[in-house]
């Protein structure tokens, strides 16, 4: 019988010693006397209580650790929430859009800023920058990792908050496999070139044939007791199905859902062409991949039963752990594949903490915002070798010889170059679950790859043309 | 009359004279429904005629925008969503409460015979009700989730049952996959429920049949199912519109997919509110939701009232 995991979500206390490490590295670094600290800033909002929504991923739950170093530094208690991924959506939307102000600050993903933006709910923080009194002189901010910055956070020549949470996709497959000798030869019979990981769309489908086998056939040498497959990827209907479909497979085809001006244009030859390279590989994924979400997907790997994936690389942090998976330090980790001469678009999330509208305290929480993404805090968040930078400095503490998930930072690194936030459109999510449930279907075999293109088509135009926000 | 058979001063005299007297007052009935009317109005009524008043309004983000009459309404019945929606739902109440009514009933009978363990296994029976809907649904996903569920892998896949799909991935079956996950969930509640009314039934009838000389099946059809009617039909009313608006396992196992073909009227309605942030489109939906079993409720209940003798 097979392994299976509950879900990837993963112990943490691994890093736990090295993060008391860290944080007294920490202490002692930003103790000595300088021209400006939170302390000195965080005076007049001392006793201050604010109120933080955060996603629930292994990355916040390193990050909830170190936050009570934050309030010890300078007095301001933070209420720091975890949510899961769509409540965290939901639920600081409602808040935000209420009114209500329960939260002083939400993250906020890049899918949703249009809507936050169009509504009005969210502050700008050019003000508060431009405070001495609160701005930390030495934040600098062009060590935060763009364009995933850049395009997040911007908008009408105002920032709206800091690269927090760097949610970006790596391409992950078995090292046992893509490096077992016999396959190697076989697979070059067949292929005419070396078994490597995928960097091009066809190379991705090559390997997928290659690696589906059926259970009773031989695979690295040893006979299968259950079949095989070559890839599995997202595909429930209202997950986030659609960054690997809309950022590796159509935007390295040359194509993309929206033109300059957020007119719809799904129905061009460059996104069919990435309906049906990307649906061309369901016939190789396990039978349940329409209904497999972002969770389902490292299950998968860590069960064994497929060869690669495209997936967010913080879940890929909770499997290849020991005693997570029993494939854990099997695997091999790359960007994903993109058009083959070296540029390419990746998949990523970008998301940052925004302040709501409503919040009664937006000095302490713009402190928050800094002392988070502070090199210091970065630091010691990453003491434990585990968590995705958001600065470019923070790649040489963690792509170090004795990091045994230094090859994912490289493919972190490699797919961050490539990630850029989703455009301002106040109906994005409306759009993305018409182009999710189409390409479901497309997946599935209910529509071909036409048909589908010419309903996200006409679903999105019913809904806005041009979709961004003016 | 000797001095202690005399009643206490006031005892006969004062006090139920003053009941009576506030018992006969018109406005004695009213002050007694009254708690029950004022919660009622505070947290039924008001929230809904606030929710018909939002269902005529450009009502986005959560703000209140232009009147728009019944544009919302409009655009609602023209969506093809939203009668694919109702057909999820007629599907769904037509196959899974007939199915747990006619099991519940079967259990309930033979739950009423001296079986062995009955009381060990009336407390079990509870639990698939007992739990959160949430939990139903996880329950369910780590045994039919495809290739690495319980059930899918060890069964369904290795005997080659269904290789090619899954069942919550395949248009064609998710929705009778959340149809069973129904049934298992609520056949024994059913089933208890029948069963309490079965034990409060009087025995004289039985008696009296069993002089008759009637069989089982007799006195089934002729005693016990008459009696029970009343409890039959307000129990077959409450499961009809609790499964109308099924949730919380469908957002859990398939969030409506694959496609739209488990997308039932809750489901939709929480995607126009929380995914697409139309709270005027959400609150049209479930005006035409209340619309739709406020007459059939209506139509029920006349039936039932007339021709079954039943209330």
């Amino acid at each position: 019988m097979k392994t299976v995991i509950s879900s990837p979500l993963r112990d943490v206390r691994a890093s736990a010693s090295a993060l008391a490490v860290g944080a007294a590295l920490y202490g002692a670094a930003v103790t000595p006397a300088a021209a400006w600290s939170y302390k000195e800033a965080a005076e007049p909002y001392k006793g201050t209580t604010i109120s933080i929504l955060d996603e629930v991923t292994p990355l916040q739950e390193i990050f909830a650790t170190i936050i009570p170093q934050f309030t010890e530094e300078t007095g301001i208690k933070v209420n720091y929430q975890l949510l899961n991924h769509f409540e965290v959506i939901n639920r600081g939307q409602a808040d935000m859009l209420s009114g209500r102000g329960e939260y002083d600050a939400v993250m906020a993903h890049g899918v949703q800023y249009g809507l936050l933006l169009d509504a009005g709910v969210i502050e700008p923080i050019d003000d508060m920058m431009a405070d001495a009194a609160l701005m930390n002189p030495d934040l600098d901010l062009d060590d935060l990792i763009s364009p995933a910055f850049e395009s997040l956070s911007k908008f009408d020549g105002k920032l709206y908050g800091f690269l927090l949470w760097n949610y970006n996709m790596v391409y992950w497959a078995r090292q046992d496999l893509l490096g077992n000798d016999a396959e190697k030869a076989a697979f070059e019979e067949k292929y005419g070139y070396p078994l490597a990981p995928a960097t091009t769309l066809s190379e991705l489908y090559d390997i997928s044939e290659f690696f589906t086998r059926s259970a009773g056939e031989t695979l690295a040498g040893e006979t299968l007791a259950d079949d095989f497959y070559g890839i599995v990827l997202e595909g429930i209907n209202g997950g986030t199905t659609y960054a690997p479909l809309w950022y590796v497979f159509i935007r390295n085809l040359g194509g993309n859902i929206f033109d300059e001006a957020g007119v719809p244009t799904f129905d061009t030859p460059e996104v069919i062409e990435g309906l049906k390279q990307w649906s061309a590989l369901w016939k190789f994924a396990p039978p349940g991949q329409a209904e497999y979400s972002l969770i389902d997907v490292p299950t998968v790997m860590g069960n064994g039963i497929a060869a690669q994936t495209i997936a967010w690389s913080d879940f890929v942090l909770g499997i290849d752990q020991p005693g997570a998976s029993a494939l854990s330090g099997s695997f091999l980790y790359a960007a994903p594949p993109g058009t083959g001469d070296g540029t390419y678009s990746s998949a990523g999330e970008p998301s940052a903490y925004v302040i709501s509208s409503a919040s009664k305290n937006p000095e302490a929480t713009f402190l928050f915002f800094q002392w988070a993404i502070d090199k210091m805090t970065q630091k010691t968040f990453l003491s434990g070798g585990i968590g995705v930078p958001i600065r470019d400095s923070s790649w040489d503490q963690l792509i170090t010889p004795d990091n045994r998930l230094a090859p994912l930072y490289e493919a972190m690194k490699g797919s961050l170059e490539g990630v850029t936030a989703a455009p301002k459109a106040p109906r994005m999510l409306e759009i993305l679950d018409v182009f999710n449930r189409n390409a479901q279907q497309v997946g599935l075999g209910q529509m071909t790859p036409e048909e589908g293109a010419k309903a996200m088509q006409a679903g999105v135009s019913a809904i806005c043309n041009p979709c961004f926000l003016q | 009359m000797t001095a202690t058979d005399t009643p206490p001063a006031g005892a006969a005299s004062a006090s139920p004279p003053r009941l009576a007297h506030h018992r006969e007052s018109r406005w004695y009935p009213y002050a007694l429904i009254a708690p029950t009317m004022i919660t009622l109005t505070v947290v039924a009524l008001i929230p809904f005629l606030y929710m018909g008043y939002i269902s005529l309004h450009e009502a986005r983000y959560g703000q209140l925008r232009d009147f728009i009459w019944f544009q919302n309404f409009a655009t609602l019945l023209a969506d093809p969503r939203f009668w694919n929606s109702m057909w999820v739902a007629l599907v769904f109440v037509c196959i899974a409460v007939p199915i747990e009514f006619m099991l519940g009933l079967i259990g309930a009978l033979l739950l009423s015979q001296k079986i062995r363990f009955r009381n060990v296994l009336i407390p079990l029976l509870f639990i698939p009700s007992m739990m959160a809907p949430i939990i139903v649904g996880l329950v369910w996903k780590t045994m039919l989730a495809g290739s690495w569920g319980f059930v899918s892998y060890n069964i369904l896949e290795n005997f080659g049952i269904l290789k090619e799909t899954s069942i919550f991935a395949s248009p064609d079956l998710a929705l009778y996959g959340i149809i069973f996950v129904d049934i298992w969930e609520w056949t024994p509640f059913m089933m208890l429920t029948f069963f309490a009314g079965m034990q409060a039934l009087p025995v004289n009838p039985y008696w009296a049949a069993a002089v008759d000389g009637a069989n089982p099946v007799q006195i089934f059809f002729k005693l016990t199912l008459p009696m029970l009617a009343p409890l039959l039909f307000v129990i077959g009313l409450l499961r009809l519109i609790d499964a109308f608006k099924v949730y919380d396992t469908i957002f859990i196992l398939t969030n409506g997919g694959p496609g739209t073909a488990t997308e039932s009227p809750s489901v939709l309605g929480y995607k126009y509110t929380f995914d697409f942030w139309n709270i005027g489109q959400s609150s049209a939906l479930a005006v035409v939701i209340w619309l739709i079993f406020f007459i059939f409720c209506n139509i029920f209940y006349q039936v039932a009232k007339k021709r079954l003798n039943v209330f």
